[in-house]
């Protein structure tokens, strides 16, 4: 946190972003909070639960309604990423290389003690990008079945209507593995971790020290240090030398 | 002019009072009719619940079965039969004591023939009931299918639109096609399990739970089976058999496309012959959350005692 790491800061994420991550926060919430209840109808908390949202068709209306909000905002980030890349602005850096692979055991090695040295990271780590993408895959599945389910008649139109079971099948499995993975991975790297406890404050101030990035996305330091935008900082007795920026 | 007009306003006045008074007396006349029959109809059950009304009577049947004979008048007055019938018009032959001896033999004997005194009034819903599978199940003697009373009870007979009774259809049809035992003397899948965990059965039971004085809109067993007159799912005429199910699909989905038909899972637990697609989707999601997870779960473990393997040796971070 900020007395921990005092020094200069440097902006990681725009307002933009930041209002979306707030307001993904909200939909994510509100749609396992209305749609588990939904998935384990048979159990003591979901019936409290729809019972307090004024039974099963409020229940309903309230997860159709966040989840239309959850699909715009997609559409709006779908849109922010291409304007992005258009305008030349640097938001590509999510895609997932070959290098993220090699990241993955790398850290496992060093975590595990195999290694003495961490692997460096970029601007976004493996963690961070498989977050990123377990987002969109669980948002297209959620969206795509979750339609299929509310407009069946629809569907029935042009495809086979066993996709509706099936879309409801693949809805709750889903729905398991993302409220599950966040409980067990983001909050681990954004509030349990020991470096980040109680909670990673990036996300909301936009800000992170560039001590913190140094050591956590040295790359991204090296290069906003070549760039003239970070002050590098005085080299630390534990600081490995400035790792070199591969060619972009 | 005037006397004229004097003579036709007495002579309104009189006509109106004698009409006044013949309704006042027609009313005194109805009512005390109404209020006599009401009262005899009362002091006559007070005369049966005299005994009956007594908690814990059983009645042994020669069969050597035993059944309860008593009748809790609060339940029996808020029945649907409650103000219109009296014990009489159901036992009309045991209005004196002692009681004519029973007939039947079993309890099952004694239901069947109690019957019959049903469809003295509901001879409509009695004459669907003997062409249907299980009317014609019950002339062939079999002992599980039900007669009037299983499903609508007898003294506590509830209005069958009642939104509870229909929010209960499901659960009161599955004490006998949920029941695996019974299900296979006839050949028959217990379909109940698999109904409750279908969109339509999701959707009775937390109505059931949380809104039982609404009726609810997803599709119990009679919307599709129909009521009375349940055909054999195998019968071409009944309203699930293959030719008719889409039409019947779209008495609740009237814009349900031609290929809606297959989104129902026939009360089958999804398996390789059973709407396989929905299998594959189960087992695909089996696969990948304890998959993922795990690996998110040895990730976490590792980091956190790396850091902790640091911090013990002393070395920075």
């Amino acid at each position: 946190m900020r007395s921990r790491h005092p020094g200069p800061a440097v902006q990681r994420f725009t307002l933009a972003q930041r209002i979306e991550h707030f307001l993904l926060i909200i939909t994510f919430n509100v749609l396992a909070f209305t749609g588990l209840p939904q998935k384990y109808f048979f159990t003591g908390w979901a019936e409290r639960i729809i019972r307090l949202m004024g039974g099963i068709e409020t229940t309903r209306l309230i997860h159709r309604t966040f989840a239309v909000l959850l699909i715009l905002q997609s559409f709006y980030h779908i849109g922010a990423v291409l304007a992005a890349r258009r305008a030349g602005r640097e938001r590509g850096t999510m895609s997932i290389t070959f290098r993220d692979v090699r990241d993955v055991l790398l850290d496992i090695a060093y975590l595990a003690g195999m290694r003495r040295e961490r692997p460096v990271f970029g601007r976004y780590d493996y963690r961070q990008k498989f977050e990123y993408w377990a987002v969109v895959w669980g948002t297209a599945i959620m969206a795509t079945t979750g339609l299929i389910m509310w407009f069946p008649e629809f569907l029935a139109r042009f495809l086979p209507g066993v996709l509706v079971p099936a879309a409801r099948v693949a809805h709750g499995g889903e729905a398991i593995l993302a409220v599950a993975a966040v409980i067990i991975w983001h909050f681990y790297n954004a509030h349990f971790r020991p470096e980040v406890f109680p909670m990673d404050p990036a996300m909301f101030t936009g800000q992170v020290e560039v001590e913190r990035l140094r050591r956590e996305h040295a790359e991204e330091y090296a290069r906003l240090v070549e760039a003239g935008i970070v002050r590098p900082l005085p080299e630390g007795a534990d600081q490995p030398a400035l790792p070199s920026v591969p060619p972009q | 002019m005037k006397p004229e007009v004097a003579v036709g306003r007495r002579r309104l006045l009189a006509v109106s009072l004698v009409a006044l008074a013949g309704t006042v007396a027609l009313l005194t006349v109805g009512v005390g009719t109404v209020v006599a029959a009401a009262a005899g109809a009362a002091s006559q059950e007070e005369g049966c619940l005299a005994c009956h009304g007594a908690a814990g009577l059983t009645l042994t049947l020669p069969g050597g079965e035993s059944f309860p004979i008593s009748v809790d008048p609060a339940v029996l007055r808020r029945s649907t039969h409650g103000s219109a019938l009296t014990c009489a018009t159901c036992h009309p032959d045991h209005t004196r004591y002692p009681h004519p001896p029973l007939t039947a033999r079993t309890l099952r004997d004694y239901r069947v023939a109690r019957a019959q005194i049903c469809t003295t009034c509901h001879s409509q819903e009695a004459g669907q009931f003997a062409g249907s599978i299980h009317g014609r199940a019950l002339v062939m003697g079999f002992p599980d299918v039900p007669t009037c009373t299983s499903c609508h009870g007898a003294h506590d007979v509830v209005r069958a639109s009642a939104p509870a009774f229909r929010n209960n259809t499901p659960q009161l049809c599955g004490t006998c096609h949920g029941d695996p035992q019974i299900m296979a003397r006839y050949g028959l899948l217990p379909v109940y399990e698999a109904y409750t965990r279908e969109f339509h059965g999701v959707t009775t039971a937390l109505y059931k739970l949380t809104k039982p004085y609404s009726p609810t809109p997803a599709a119990i067993c009679y919307d599709c089976h129909g009521v009375h007159d349940i055909k054999d799912t195998e019968d071409p005429a009944a309203p699930v058999a293959p030719r008719n199910i889409l039409t019947t699909c779209r008495r609740c989905h009237p814009t349900a496309g031609r290929f809606f038909a297959s989104a129902w899972t026939e009360h089958k637990t999804p398996g390789p012959g059973a709407s396989p697609l929905v299998w594959y989707v189960q087992i695909f999601y089996r696969v990948l959350i304890p998959a993922v997870l795990g690996f998110l779960a040895v990730l976490t473990v590792l980091d956190l005692s790396r850091w902790a393997g640091d911090r013990l040796k002393g070395r920075p971070r």
